[in-house]
């Protein structure tokens, strides 16, 4: 199957947070109750009912001043530490290279949320004291993509800020792109996602630094994340293994050595004293 | 346990020791119970093969039982403190104390527990070495399952993502340490030859003195036959 990739031209977007919407609408994702902070950015962070949302950045370099909108949401890594974590497989790295969710198989652990570089996955939490939660986050409309379809925040996307194709293409798509801004007097017009994490499948044209939109400038995977899956937990595979081997060698070791319990008690007992008394 | 009980039954003649007072059988039954129960829902998220377990609903009843066996499992040593502070505290200061019999144990513990050379073994304590070290390993990850399991229970979401994951990975050495433990404590109490006897002392508190003599001498002669004295001077 081809490799797919969502491409959010960050220079093209409005912020009219159509997507946002659209994403909310297909999934059937509640309406949050938003306040006034002074800004137009609106919910304030992902939740587990906003699973994508427009960021508002302001940005100052060589005299010109920017106004900055990032399509915040699930970056679909190539090498996803949420998927590794998934103790039951609800995430999942599909053929095509996004990650999905299967809600049915969550059982709420968090571990995905507390292992993705990017802190996307938020959990639903039904009831602290119990644990009982939901992990949730973009999907990349799977029923939609392995339907022949695009997302629904891409067929929303009034200026075609975002674009959904064969990975290629998208990525060539995004070079001439960073040309052009650069023709056009963006100096620091880069491409995000590449070659990040083993690829993101949702790649970013930006105008700016990664950071002047919140995103980390290196996402690494975490360190703790693949000591845990890769050393630790193959270790207590083998060692209980091993302990396996070393008690049925005794065992033998006994056997051959005819050791049976009557015998070993030939040894004296000390001295005690004559009658029997409770202790 | 009937075996054992007959075992026993069937040399009327022989004086019994206690070895585990009742708090001491109640508190190791329920730390025992707590620890199978939250070995096994914790497998769940641990070994793939589990996996079908892990989904969904029957995940999140294994992670709910994990939760309130962590509760019991908190509350088997406070059984253990408050019902029988001395013995408690006793075990306690034992299991610090190493001395050259210890020692001299870990030299003659193959030879012992493979050939049944029991000449060359210094008389133990209350506890001999290994069960010093199991005692020891037991009192430390008991905190670090405590600590770790707290944040991930309680600091999901607010404790920074390193944290949380340190503490996943310690959790699971914790396990590594005390599921081979376990293995070795099993083996010793119910496959082992020379060592029959010693699960009788967990279900009915008692051994025999012979067995006493044998593999915990130096605690025969220096507290129970010590304390039988003081109870023979007070009367
Ligand atoms: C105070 C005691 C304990 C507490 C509070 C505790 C709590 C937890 C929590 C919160 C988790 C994360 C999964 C979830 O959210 O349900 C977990 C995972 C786990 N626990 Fe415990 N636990 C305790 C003791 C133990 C013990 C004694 C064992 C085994 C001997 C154990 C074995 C495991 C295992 C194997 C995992 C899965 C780790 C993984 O996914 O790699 N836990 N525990
Ligand atoms: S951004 Fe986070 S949630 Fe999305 S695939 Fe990467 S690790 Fe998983």
């Amino acid at each position: 199957m081809s490799q797919i990739t969502l491409l959010v031209d960050a220079s093209k977007c409005t912020a009219c947070r159509g997507c946002q919407i659209a994403c909310k609408q297909w999934w059937d994702l509640s309406a949050t109750k938003t306040t006034q902070t002074g800004t137009y950015e609106n919910p304030r962070d992902l939740e587990s009912n906003t699973w994508s949302r427009i960021t508002f950045h302001e940005y100052e370099s060589g005299g010109k001043f920017q106004w900055l909108f990032l399509q915040s949401s699930c970056l679909h890594c190539t090498n996803a530490a949420c998927v590794d974590v998934c103790p039951t497989g609800a995430l999942k790295q599909n053929a095509t290279g996004f990650v999905s969710f299967e809600r049915d198989l969550c059982n709420g652990c968090a571990y995905c949320a507390e292992a993705c570089p990017f802190g996307i996955p938020r959990m639903e939490t039904i009831n602290a004291l119990t644990g009982e939660a939901k992990a949730s986050k973009c999907n990349m409309c799977q029923d939609r993509v392995t339907n022949g379809m695009t997302p629904a925040c891409v067929k929303t996307c009034p200026p075609g800020a975002l674009q959904f194709g064969e990975r290629t293409a998208m990525i060539t798509k995004a070079k001439e792109r960073v040309e052009t801004l650069k023709a056009r007097g963006y100096p620091e017009a880069r491409v995000y996602g590449e070659n990040e994490l083993g690829g993101l499948r949702r790649m970013y044209v930006l105008t700016a630094p990664a950071s002047a939109y919140g995103l980390p400038d290196s996402p690494q995977y975490p360190v703790l994340a693949s000591a845990w899956q890769n050393v630790i937990q193959p270790f207590g595979y083998v060692a209980t293994a091993l302990a396996v081997v070393g008690l049925a060698l005794n065992w033998v070791a006994t056997r051959r050595s005819r050791l049976n319990h009557v015998e070993s008690l030939a040894a004296p007992a000390p001295e005690a004293p004559a009658e029997k008394e409770e202790v | 346990m009937a075996s054992v009980a007959t075992d026993v039954a069937a040399r009327p003649e022989q004086a019994l020791v206690l070895r585990f007072t009742a708090a001491e059988r109640v508190a190791h039954w329920v730390h025992f119970f707590a620890f199978t129960v939250l070995l096994g829902t914790g497998m769940f998220l641990y070994v793939p093969w589990f996996q079908p377990f892990a989904l969904g609903a029957s995940g999140e009843a294994a992670r709910l039982a994990h939760r309130a066996a962590a509760v019991v499992f908190m509350a088997a040593p406070l059984i253990y403190l408050i019902w029988s502070p001395r013995e408690f505290f006793y075990s306690l200061k034992e299991s610090f104390s190493w001395g050259a019999d210890d020692w001299g144990w870990l030299k003659n513990a193959w030879n012992y527990y493979a050939h049944g050379r029991t000449g060359t073994m210094p008389p133990q304590g209350k506890y001999n070495a290994g069960q010093k070290f199991n005692a020891l390993t037991q009192i430390v990850t008991f905190w670090l399952f405590v600590i770790t399991g707290l944040v991930m229970w309680f600091g999901r979401g607010s404790v920074p993502p390193d944290l949380f994951l340190l503490s996943v990975v310690v959790h699971d050495l914790s396990v590594i340490a005390t599921v081979l433990l376990f293995m070795l404590h099993i083996y010793l109490v119910a496959v082992h030859p020379l060592m029959r006897e010693s699960i009788t002392a967990m279900f009915e508190g008692t051994v025999s003195e012979e067995f006493a003599a044998e593999h915990h001498g130096k605690w025969l002669t220096e507290r129970v036959f010590r304390k039988r004295k003081d109870v023979k001077r007070q009367t």
